[in-house]
């Protein structure tokens, strides 16, 4: 069983969002009072998307976060905002597009580009698939890795969000690759990367639309927090691979235990995709690959 | 009337639908393409073309090649022109003319020396509702008109491939403000500050408010006012800010008001129009229109609109905003 917090946040200024953090740390019981002399943040940079669109970490949560520890973590911890570079998308300008480049200087952390760190190139089995995924040094030596994601849907895969959010830390950049067994490979950087902590930004969340939904959701556990999500999203965490395939391979449990705020509260404002909504995706993703690739 | 053999320079994400279209058109024949990406040029290959360089200058050298059409990024408009000019080869270019005014009057200078012919690529300017519009105004349907809007707001540069989603990898000189030449404003802009030239004439006041919502050094938003000699107001308004997608032109005269709607396209209308290019039928289309109507103006000896003069027009005006941007 794994502790899962929902806190509530109405106001996104600083403050309040330090206060939320706070209490969803506290609630999940998470010891403050251990040796921490660096910590690795790896939110989601997924595009050049505004942060208001609900489908990249806002900025503004991840230095309320850093603020946190900050002030709670014995000593002073260096703080590294890792990202890595993508098919379509570029660290260098997703930094300042985001604006993380601004909290980076503001908080005094470090922005780092996983593509551009050294890296070893390690060998993981999952379900009878193998995968080589390039793992920066700098995931190893960090005490804390701290899984900042969005709760999202993602036609591959169901939901993207814990789990999901982890597949960044693969420096190498055309992770397309990885594609034909997407579930698989998610759980696989996930048994090569430890999440220590996951902080999710709901602030505003991009559903079947996008949504103030003022969530913030703590857990020590991915898999825990990925079955939370899901249910919110209206879809059995059961039948996402990923989950169930993580759980298998022990990288956390399917059995949450909720403190804080009402499950049901959120469940009720998350903007839910139906049934309509979801062919309507399937006949757009079928027809764009088979007719529209002269415009690929 | 002779047959135009073309050649293609650049088979970016906008050259691949040039390249498509011209190997439609029965007027012309598609000699050569060039592009410095092997991928491209494989893309080419694919699709028949057998003349393929990886330097465009080798496809200026060839004596076949009566016209090119060029749809490089901005900084590389003026050399490309230049050359093509020098060559002898009639231009269609990709919109916008050039990144600023001095380029563009370089441009102008050395089509005028070398007599070619050049236009300019703003597909709006083709587009069946537009042209509509235009014939309204033309008639006087909105007896005078008094305050126009022209809004084009969308994802810009990072806009998913084919009207879908999904993303696309952005090649770097859309971040870089040497390179690019402007930001949604000179990318976007252009198209409507073009369109409301066209249909209301000279401009005699430009001020601007441009946004920065992404910390670029290009600006990713605009609200432009122009005042038009002949009377109206325009407010355009452009931006590369937002995931969705929005286009629209509202005329407001003193006998009728109207607004026309040129986008999001639904699935549906997208299916529609797909179907329609699989049997053929290419008129609505109008980045095919534009170019049938350059062909059929250099095989009938006709300067081609929109003309280079007026994208060095667009360029003063675009110049003006962000000289009298307000902050």
């Amino acid at each position: 069983m794994s502790l899962v917090s929902l806190a509530c946040v109405n106001d996104f200024r600083a403050d309040a969002l330090r206060e939320a953090i706070l209490k969803s740390l506290n609630l999940i019981r998470f010891n403050f009072k251990r040796n921490v002399d660096k910590i690795v943040i790896k939110p989601n940079m997924c595009y050049y998307y505004h942060p208001s669109t609900g489908e990249v970490t806002d900025p503004r949560f991840v230095g309320a976060l850093i603020d946190v520890f900050r002030k709670n973590f014995l000593g002073n911890p260096d703080i590294f905002i890792v990202e890595s570079d993508a098919s379509a998308m570029k660290c260098k300008y997703v930094f300042k597009m985001l604006g993380y480049d601004k909290i980076a200087e503001e908080k005094n952390v470090k922005l780092i580009n996983l593509s551009n760190e050294k890296n070893a190139i390690v060998e993981v089995k999952v379900n009878d698939w193998y995968f080589k995924f390039c793992i920066p040094e700098i995931l190893n030596q960090s005490d804390l890795i701290v899984n900042v994601p969005k709760m999202k849907y993602m036609d591959d895969v169901i939901i993207t969000c814990a789990l999901k959010n982890m597949y960044g830390c693969n420096a190498y950049p055309k992770k397309s690759i990885y594609h034909t067994a997407l579930n698989e490979a998610i759980v696989g950087i996930n048994k090569l990367v430890k999440t220590n902590l996951v902080m999710v930004d709901g602030l505003v969340v991009c559903g079947k639309k996008t949504k103030r939904l003022g969530l913030i959701m703590g857990s020590e556990d991915p898999v825990a927090v990925d079955t939370v999500v899901s249910k919110m999203m209206g879809i059995s965490p059961k039948a996402v691979n990923q989950v169930v395939l993580a759980s298998k391979e022990g990288i956390g449990r399917m059995e949450p235990i909720l403190v804080g705020e009402p499950f049901h509260r959120f469940e009720m404002l998350f903007p839910k995709k139906s049934i309509r909504d979801k062919i309507q995706k399937s006949f757009t993703s079928l027809y764009t690959r088979i007719f529209r690739s002269e415009y690929e | 009337m002779k047959q135009i053999n073309l050649g293609l320079i650049g088979i970016g994400g906008q050259g691949r639908i040039h390249l498509r279209n011209c190997l439609r058109l029965k007027e012309a024949k598609l000699i050569g393409v060039a592009d410095i990406s092997e991928t491209a040029l494989k893309f080419a290959k694919k699709l028949g073309i057998r003349n393929v360089y990886k330097n465009y200058e080798d496809l200026l050298s060839n004596q076949q090649i009566d016209a090119v059409i060029i749809s490089l990024p901005n900084f590389l408009h003026l050399e490309s022109v230049t050359k093509a000019a020098e060559a002898g080869k009639d231009i269609f270019l990709e919109k916008p003319l050039a990144r600023n005014v001095a380029e563009g009057q370089k441009i102008l200078s050395s089509v005028k020396r070398n007599g070619v012919k050049l236009m300019l690529g703003y597909n709006l300017r083709f587009t069946a509702i537009i042209r509509e519009l235009y014939e309204k105004i033309v008639d006087g349907f909105f007896g005078e008109v008094e305050i126009v809007q022209a809004t084009n707001v969308s994802h810009g540069p990072f806009t998913p491939k084919g009207g879908m989603k999904r993303l696309r990898s952005v090649p770097s000189w859309w971040f870089n403000k040497e390179l690019a030449g402007g930001g949604a404003l000179l990318d976007l802009g252009s198209h409507l500050i073009n369109l409301l030239i066209w249909c209301f004439g000279e401009i005699v006041n430009v001020k601007s408010y441009l946004g920065y919502k992404f910390n670029l050094e290009l600006e990713d938003s605009a609200v432009c006012m122009l005042k038009f000699k002949s009377g109206p107001v325009a407010t355009v308004n452009v931006g590369w800010f937002s995931k969705d997608f929005i286009q629209n032109i509202q005329v407001c005269g003193t006998a009728k008001s109207l607004c026309i709607h040129l986008s999001p396209p639904s699935i549906l209308s997208l299916v529609w129009a797909d179907i329609k290019r699989k049997l053929g039928k290419f008129e609505h289309d109008s980045y095919y229109t534009e170019l049938k109507y350059f062909v059929e103006c250099l095989r009938k000896d006709i300067v081609p609109l929109p003309s280079g003069k007026e994208g060095l027009t667009d360029l003063q005006v675009i110049s003006m905003a962000y000289e009298n941007c307000i902050i």
